[in-house]
């Protein structure tokens, strides 16, 4: 049995106990999917159906991006009937998705004491852009794991190719600095040492950027964001983009044009980054969920680490501290003013 | 010749004038200002004067659509780390403010696109000279290029 194979078993019994005890109302979990290297998001409500739970390295979607939505309800106040009760959740988290989680708490987004949380110790997922790539022509069938976590892929006349797992394992997950859930009501699996633990990897990715001309820094975005196509698909798939009007969906005033113009996309990539400053707490769904492959962090990435650095913060560490932008102190640095 | 001809020549010979926004707090920049006209002190009619309530009413957004509709420099001003009227907008916005001016500079936008300063309603004098200073950096980087957009 591989340690996947024991967690999904341990997990059905868990999900399974949580809901014949009525402690949840649903539980949030992944399904196999009927395309290998992915799984779909599944909300449980019964214990019959927990055979249904899945666990396995192709478990990538960030289950907390569900969370908002199923407290906004019972959150929504003004009306003339009663808002219903908040339904309490039992949740997958792996150690990136929990904390998210842990921001969308501290943001008043969803209230902890409704959440039985299952931390999975992670020791990284499938990029299924990766496993595709590492398959060339060949198109995957099927797709499953072996004891030391390579991926096996089943191709056309039943051969199985054996990708190996560092060569699969998506970027974010290189990068992990926290794979263990840190808060949580049950554990499974053993926990997992993070491989970055300081984030140098990104820190790396940011310098190599710094390091050009800002005239090259200015092309090359634009050529990376010249394939956009304006989908919204990094915004839907982010845990931390919960509000129920975006302001680039916004028509009075109307803020952006929704098109593909240049100028446009680009203000969209920086307003985006803008807004999660000191809030992403980097899983890469938005990089996941592209459909052109943009490296949608690029931007993201740099206002993490100038946070961390002017204002010693990192997004998800706690729930009962004070985001850096609605907080403030009387020396933060200044230097960057105009003086005469 | 027409008129419209006429205007047109008067355009294209025209030499080239950098537009800059200023987004002026009410209670001490925008009065910093109308303490400088008062006065009587010189500075370049480049500008272009937005009251906001406070510097913390500053989204990013705003300069960025700025820029997006041809501005060739955007300024904010606001009271002294201190001074401001509802006590702590100003310390808030300067954290958003560094972000701004980190996240635009890594982008490989000039950084003196975007600038940031304080100004009280008795500093008519620093007014007019942040103002010189703005637009004599935005006159040499040229007209703005990178966000304008060209319909």
């Amino acid at each position: 049995m591989t340690a996947s194979q024991e967690i999904e078993t341990r997990l059905r019994e868990t999900a399974e106990q949580l809901l014949r005890d009525k402690k949840v109302d649903v539980f949030l979990g992944y399904e196999k999917a009927s395309l290998p290297f992915r799984t779909t998001p599944l909300f449980v409500t019964s214990p019959e159906q927990v055979d249904r739970l899945a666990w396995n390295p192709f478990c990538t979607i960030n289950l907390a991006v569900y969370l908002p939505r199923l407290f906004a309800d019972s959150r929504r106040g003004g009306g003339r009937a009663e808002p219903p009760p908040p339904p309490t959740v039992g949740i997958v988290l792996k150690g990136c998705d929990l904390r998210a989680a842990t921001v969308l708490i501290q943001e008043h987004q969803v209230p902890r004491e409704k959440l039985v949380i299952v931390g999975v110790a992670c020791p990284g997922m499938v990029d299924r852009r990766k496993a595709e790539l590492a398959l060339g022509e060949h198109d995957a069938l099927g797709a499953g794991e072996d004891g030391e976590g390579n991926v096996h892929a089943v191709i056309e006349d039943g051969v199985e190719v054996k990708l190996s797992r560092e060569d699969v394992v998506a970027e974010a997950c290189l990068q992990c600095r926290t794979p263990t859930p840190s808060m949580h009501d049950v554990l499974l699996g053993s926990p997992v040492e993070a491989t970055d633990g300081d984030g140098d990897a990104g820190r790396k990715q940011t310098a190599d950027f710094e390091a050009k001309a800002p005239a090259v820094r200015w092309a090359q975005l634009r050529e990376a964001l010249a394939d956009c196509i304006r989908c919204s698909a990094c915004r839907q798939a982010c845990p931390m983009c919960y509000c129920t009007e975006c302001v680039m969906d916004q028509t009075r005033p109307r803020w952006l044009g929704a098109g593909t113009d240049g100028s446009d996309v680009m203000i969209y990539h920086l307003t985006r980054a803008f807004h999660l400053a000191g809030r992403c707490t980097e899983c890469g769904a938005c990089a996941r969920a592209c459909p052109m492959g943009i490296d949608t962090r690029l931007l993201v990435r740099k206002m993490n680490q100038e946070v961390e650095d002017l204002y010693g913060y990192r997004p998800g560490d706690a729930t009962d501290t004070t985001s850096p932008l609605s907080d403030f102190s009387m020396d933060d640095p200044q230097d960057f003013l105009t003086e005469p | 010749m027409s008129q419209t001809q006429a205007v047109q020549e008067t355009a294209a010979t025209k030499e080239w004038e950098p537009r800059i926004v200023a987004f002026l707090c009410n209670w001490c920049s925008y009065a910093g200002a109308d303490l400088a006209g008062v006065s009587r002190i010189q500075y370049p009619h480049n500008v272009r004067i937005i009251r906001v309530p406070c510097s913390g009413r500053i989204n990013p957004l705003f300069l960025l659509r700025a820029l997006q509709n041809g501005a060739d420099g955007v300024l904010v001003s606001g009271c002294h780390p201190g001074d401001c009227h509802y006590i702590s907008g100003n310390l808030v916005a300067r954290r958003k403010f560094a972000l701004c001016k980190e996240l635009l500079q890594y982008a490989g936008i000039e950084p003196e696109r975007v600038q940031f300063t304080w100004v009280s309603a008795s500093e008519g004098g620093r007014f007019a000279s942040v103002i010189e200073k703005v637009v004599d950096e935005v006159r040499q980087l040229g007209p703005n290029d990178k966000l304008v957009k060209k319909l």
